[in-house]
């Protein structure tokens, strides 16, 4: 009797271990899934604003941008470990493989931006490369992380929902269209105008449908994008949990597949 | 005894059948396993040929800056050529390992020697372009080798391995890297 229940001791050890050595074999992702700061470098604001823009992007695409932070790359080329984030949570649609994951390591100084599969069209390595140099490497070489990774997301976010025929950001201008001058686009104003603008005419939309059909069909189709820029975009806070409609906690990838492609630099 | 001679006769055919099926459904296995290995091949080939073809581009860009590293660029150029001749996976991955790090050299070469190549939009699109196409060849690689070892070791096993002889499925070569060259030219913008 002694010996059966010694056995079985060692045996629920052995299980035991097996399942916690299982448990740790790779990076989980936090609740928030699209913002991970495990290297703590970015704010609280510009935490938020990312996460609510790339929650929007998902509502609306299907396609997932997921930022991750981490102290050092543990022995893993920045575009290994990108890849393996991707592909081990799944960020992206599983037919679509729409997915982006934004890497940044603070110890090795190295940022790697990898596109899944669907993406490589709208996001070939040059223009992702050009992203990076364009919207982010500044204010990265100035110890920016927080603003360089927004701006990085915003840039990459915006040119997602282009590639998906839908209208990025007022006042977002198109990677493509930016010549070889490097300067950082200053838009503060101009984009504080165009929202007053763009609301003037979802107001005038909603109380004549018919008479602003042009104009509706100017700002972002047929689908009724109009209360989607002007509500949930910047509005909406996500504190943990407290999103209704996600039972689980959280959010999570979609099983989206990751084949190598993206850009990367050092800084 | 006519009865006996049935439940002999029976017991026979179904073991005939048994040993059939099984037959049938690890040739179907074995089959499946290398259409797997073929398939993540490909994605290699695409991507070797993919980087032939950007190749000329970033020469290209670079011709404008008078006297670029010649010696080392006539290498890359054998290197594409040879890669272009090759015709079995072996050859094609002897080929392709070369042309890695003739390209390396020559990429090295060049923005050592006119770094305000650097600062060149187009020159540094054709990188990106040129070091994600490296990226996608050894993440295909990765994934064929992992499938190429299950099928190895799949044709190996007793008693596929009778079955592997007979309808000669041969084992897959692995596709190594050389060593030094696993990674992308990378133009460093510090």
């Amino acid at each position: 009797m002694k010996r059966i229940i010694s056995i079985a001791a060692v045996i629920a050890l052995i299980l035991c271990l097996c399942g916690c050595t299982e448990e740790e074999k790779f990076l989980a992702h936090t609740e928030a899934f699209y913002v991970n700061d495990f290297a703590d470098v970015i704010n609280d604001s510009d935490e938020n604003e990312i996460l609510s823009r790339a929650v929007a992007l998902n509502d609306a695409t299907t396609a997932q941008v997921v930022v991750v932070t981490v102290e050092d790359l543990n022995g893993y080329t920045p575009a290994d470990l990108a890849l393996e984030i991707g592909r081990e949570w799944g960020v992206g649609d599983k037919e679509k493989d729409n997915g982006i994951v934004i890497l940044l390591s603070s110890g090795d100084r190295e940022i790697f931006v990898s596109v899944g599969y669907g993406l490589e069209g709208a996001l070939p390595d040059s223009k992702t490369g050009r992203i990076i140099d364009v919207y982010g490497l500044e204010y990265l070489r100035n110890d920016d992380f927080s603003k360089g990774l927004l701006e990085i997301s915003k840039a990459v976010i915006n040119e997602t929902y282009l590639e998906y025929g839908l209208t990025p950001e007022v006042g977002y201008v198109p990677i493509d269209s930016i010549g070889e001058s490097t300067e950082l686009t200053e838009n503060g104003g101009s984009v504080a105008i165009a929202w007053v603008i763009l609301i003037v005419l979802i107001i005038l939309f909603n109380l004549f449908p018919k008479k602003f059909f042009p104009f509706f069909f100017f700002f972002g189709g047929p689908r009724g994008g109009s209360g989607y820029r002007g509500g949930s975009f910047h509005g909406g806070s996500f504190g943990s949990g407290s999103s209704g409609g996600f039972a689980g906690g959280g959010f999570r990838g979609g099983g989206g597949s990751f084949g190598g492609g993206g850009a990367g630099r050092g800084f | 005894m006519k009865k006996k001679g049935l439940i002999i006769l029976i017991a026979v055919i179904a073991i005939i059948a048994l040993l059939a099926g099984s037959v049938i459904s690890s040739y179907n296995d074995l089959v499946e396993d290398r259409e797997e290995v073929e398939t993540s091949w490909s994605q290699i080939s695409v991507q070797l040929q993919r980087r032939a073809d950007l190749i000329p581009n970033l020469v290209n860009t670079v011709k404008g800056y008078t006297e670029y590293e010649q010696s080392t660029l006539t290498a890359v150029t054998e290197a594409r050529n040879a890669l272009k001749n090759a015709g079995s996976i072996n050859d094609q991955i002897t080929a392709s390992n070369r042309l890695d790090s003739a390209l390396n050299v020559w990429v090295n070469a060049v923005t050592e020697a006119y770094p305000e190549l650097k600062a060149n939009t187009q020159f540094t699109a054709l990188t990106d372009e040129l070091s994600g196409t490296e990226n996608r060849i050894a993440v295909a690689r990765r994934d064929y080798n992992e499938d190429a070892r299950e099928f190895n070791a799949e044709i190996k096993k007793f008693p596929t391995s009778i079955l592997a002889g007979i309808f000669g499925f041969d084992a897959y070569d692995y596709f190594e890297a050389q060593a030094g060259t696993e990674n992308a030219p990378i133009v460093n913008f510090n």
